[in-house]
C-alpha cells in the first residue's frame, strides 16, 4: 500500500465497521477495513429478522437495517475498505500480510490494529455425535445463509440441536416457509439463546423445546433420514432406554459460538481460556502493543448493541495508539472470575477509572447480588447464562476501595433456578 | 380463550410465566405470577392482541441477489404471519431498491406494509 494506514481493521462485521467508524471519529487519518468476503457486514445480511439496535438506536431493526446504519455511517466518516482481502497473517510487530485478486499481496505496518474477526459457530467435529456422515447436517448459520441469502430450503423436516439464538431463530424462519421443525434439543436444562426467542420462535409455532436431551445418533447412508435423541442426566449423559427416533432430512447445529481467533495466536495475543477470545484491559489492548480487539472476537455477546459498543472502544484506542505510538496498558488491576460467574471482560482494568464489565454468570439464579470484591454491589431480578450480565464500576469507588492486584467478582443467588 | 392462559412475559430476562384466568366472557379476571406491574401490560396485551414483526424475504429474479430481504412496517397480529407469507411468495421486486420502500402497501390490510430492509443493488466497495 502507497501510504501510511494509521488504523487496520480485520473484519467488517457489525465490530469492524463500529470499530472503524469510532478510529475516525477519534481522529484517526487513514482506517482500513480488510475483509475477505465481497461486501461489508458480515453476517448481519443473512440474520434478515428484527430485534437488532433496540439499544444503540433505539429502535427494533434488522440484521440489514443495523448493517446499513452503520456502513452509511462509515461512508460518511471517510473509512475504507478493502473487499476480498484474506489476511493471511499478523505478527508481533503490528505487521499485515494480506492477498487480495485485486491488490494482490500486501504487506502493510498500520499504526495500530484493531481485531474484529467475530466468531463460527461449533461445528459436528466439535460436538462428536456418532453416525454416518450423510448430507443434511450442517450449523444453523449455514442453513439461513441458504435460506436467506441464496433461496434454498435445504430440507423440509427439521430436528435443531443447541437452542442457541441463531437455532431458534431458524426454526420459526424455516416453520414460516413451509417446513416442519419437529423439535428443538437442548442438553442443558435451560434454553441457550434469549426468552423472547423462546417465546416468539418456538413458543409462537407449536415447536418442541425438549431441554436435557441430546442427539445421540444420525440415522441415513446419503441422506438424514431421522436421528436418535435420548434424555440426559446430571452430567448430561444420555439415559439408557430413554432414546426415541426423530424423522427428518435436516440436522441442524446450534450448540455455541466460538470466538475465530487463528490470526491474534499468530501474533502471540494471550487468549483467555474460557472466553476463547484476547485477554484485554479496559480499553481493548490485548497482550501486543498496539493489537485491539472488540466484539465477538473476544466475548460472544448476547445482542450485536453490544459487539458495536465494545468495538468502539476498541476503534478509540486504536486511534489513540496510532496518534501517540503507544496506550499505557491498564493493568493494575486483574479481575477474576468468582462464584458463580464463567468470565469477567475485560480481564485487566486500571483500578482508577470508570469501566464497565461484561460477565456471563454459569447457572441461571433468581434474586441474584453481583458482588465486585469490597468496591460495589448490584442485586438482579434474574441472571441466566444465555444473557450477559453487565455492570458499571465508578472509578471513584475503585480508588475509595485502593484496589490493587486483583479483584474477584461474584455472584451469589438467593432464589431457586 | 380458555378459562387459563399461561403466556411468558418478555418485557425483561425474568421471563415471569403468568397465568391469566378469565371468566366466561372472556374478560381476564385475575393475573398470577407477573412481578411488575409494567408485565401485566405486557402480558394482556399479549392476551389480547398478540402482535409480532414479521420479516422475510421476496424473490429478486436475479442470480447474484436472488433475495431482498422484507419486514412489516409495523407488528402485525400473530394470525397474519402466515397469510402475509403466502403473498410474499406472489412478489418479485425489480432493482433498484432502497431501504424502506413499499414492496406492498398495507398488506392483507394490516395497516402494515411490506417494506424492504436493504438496498439492491448492494454497496460494494469503495465506501
Ligand atoms: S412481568 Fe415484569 S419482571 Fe416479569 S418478565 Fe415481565 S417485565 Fe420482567
Amino acid at each position: 500500500m502507497a501510504s501510511r494506514v494509521d488504523v487496520a481493521v480485520i473484519g467488517a462485521g457489525p465490530a469492524g465497521l463500529a470499530a472503524a467508524v469510532a478510529a475516525r471519529e477519534r481522529g484517526a487519518e487513514r482506517v482500513v477495513i480488510i475483509e475477505r468476503a465481497e461486501q461489508l457486514g458480515g453476517l448481519l445480511p443473512q440474520c434478515i429478522h428484527n430485534g437488532f439496535g433496540l439499544l444503540y438506536f433505539k429502535r427494533d431493526m434488522t440484521g440489514p437495517e443495523y448493517e446499513k446504519a452503520f456502513i452509511d455511517m462509515a461512508r460518511s466518516r471517510g473509512v475504507e475498505a478493502m473487499l476480498e482481502a484474506m489476511v493471511i497473517d499478523l505478527d508481533a510487530e503490528r505487521g499485515i500480510t494480506a492477498v487480495s485478486r485485486r491488490h494482490g499481496y500486501m504487506k502493510i505496518k498500520p499504526g495500530s490494529v484493531v481485531l474484529a474477526m467475530g466468531c463460527r459457530e461449533r461445528a459436528r467435529g466439535a460436538l462428536g455425535i456418532p453416525g454416518t456422515r450423510p448430507a443434511g447436517v450442517m450449523t444453523a448459520g449455514t442453513c439461513q445463509r441458504f435460506v436467506n441469502i441464496e433461496g434454498y430450503m435445504p430440507g423440509s423436516r427439521y430436528v435443531i440441536l443447541g437452542s442457541g439464538d441463531i437455532g431458534m431463530i431458524m426454526a420459526r424462519r424455516l416453520t414460516l416457509e413451509g417446513a416442519k421443525v419437529e423439535a428443538v434439543v437442548e442438553i442443558m436444562p435451560w434454553p441457550g439463546g434469549l426468552i423472547r426467542n423462546e417465546v416468539q420462535c418456538l413458543h409462537d409455532f407449536g415447536i418442541p423445546l425438549l431441554l436435557e436431551h441430546t442427539v445421540t445418533f444420525i440415522h441415513g447412508e446419503e441422506r438424514v433420514e431421522g436421528v436418535t435423541v435420548a434424555k440426559v442426566d446430571a452430567e448430561r449423559r444420555p439415559v439408557p432406554g430413554s432414546d426415541r427416533f426423530l424423522p427428518c432430512d435436516c440436522l441442524l447445529l446450534s450448540a455455541g459460538l466460538i470466538p475465530e481467533n487463528e490470526l491474534s495466536c499468530r501474533a502471540g495475543v494471550e487468549i483467555d481460556p474460557v472466553t476463547g477470545g484476547p485477554v484485554v484491559d479496559q480499553n481493548r489492548q490485548t497482550s501486543v502493543p498496539g493489537v485491539f480487539a472488540g466484539g465477538n472476537v473476544v466475548q460472544v455477546h448476547d445482542l450485536v448493541d453490544w459487539v458495536s459498543w465494545e468495538a468502539e472502544a476498541a476503534g478509540r484506542s486504536a486511534a489513540a495508539y496510532a496518534d501517540k505510538g503507544r496506550l499505557k496498558r491498564a493493568d493494575g488491576v486483574r479481575v477474576l472470575p468468582g462464584k458463580n460467574i464463567r468470565y469477567v471482560v475485560p480481564q485487566f482494568i486500571s483500578g482508577k477509572d470508570d469501566v464497565t464489565l461484561h460477565m456471563r454468570v454459569t447457572r441461571p439464579g433468581l434474586k441474584a447480588t453481583v458482588k465486585v470484591g469490597g468496591v460495589m454491589w448490584k442485586r438482579y431480578r434474574t441472571v441466566r447464562p444465555s444473557e450477559m450480565v453487565i455492570l458499571e464500576v465508578k472509578g471513584q469507588a475503585l480508588r475509595e476501595a485502593g484496589v490493587k492486584g486483583e479483584l474477584a467478582v461474584d455472584c451469589e443467588i438467593r432464589g431457586g433456578d | 380463550m380458555s378459562p387459563r392462559e399461561t403466556v411468558i412475559c418478555i418485557g425483561c430476562p425474568l421471563g415471569c410465566r403468568v397465568t391469566a384466568v378469565t371468566d366466561r366472557k372472556g374478560t381476564v379476571t385475575a393475573l398470577k405470577g407477573a412481578e411488575c406491574k409494567q408485565g401485566q401490560k405486557h402480558v394482556l396485551e399479549e392476551l389480547r392482541n398478540p402482535v409480532r414483526t414479521l420479516t422475510a424475504t421476496v424473490r429478486t429474479g436475479d442470480e447474484s441477489f436472488p433475495l431482498l430481504p422484507v419486514r412489516t412496517s409495523r407488528p402485525v397480529l400473530k394470525v397474519m404471519l402466515r397469510p402475509i407469507m403466502r403473498e410474499t411468495a406472489k412478489v418479485k421486486v425489480k432493482p433498484p431498491v432502497k431501504a424502506g420502500d413499499i414492496v406492498i402497501a398495507n398488506v392483507l390490510k394490516t395497516g402494515a406494509d411490506l417494506v424492504a430492509t436493504a438496498d439492491w443493488p448492494a454497496p460494494g466497495e469503495g465506501v
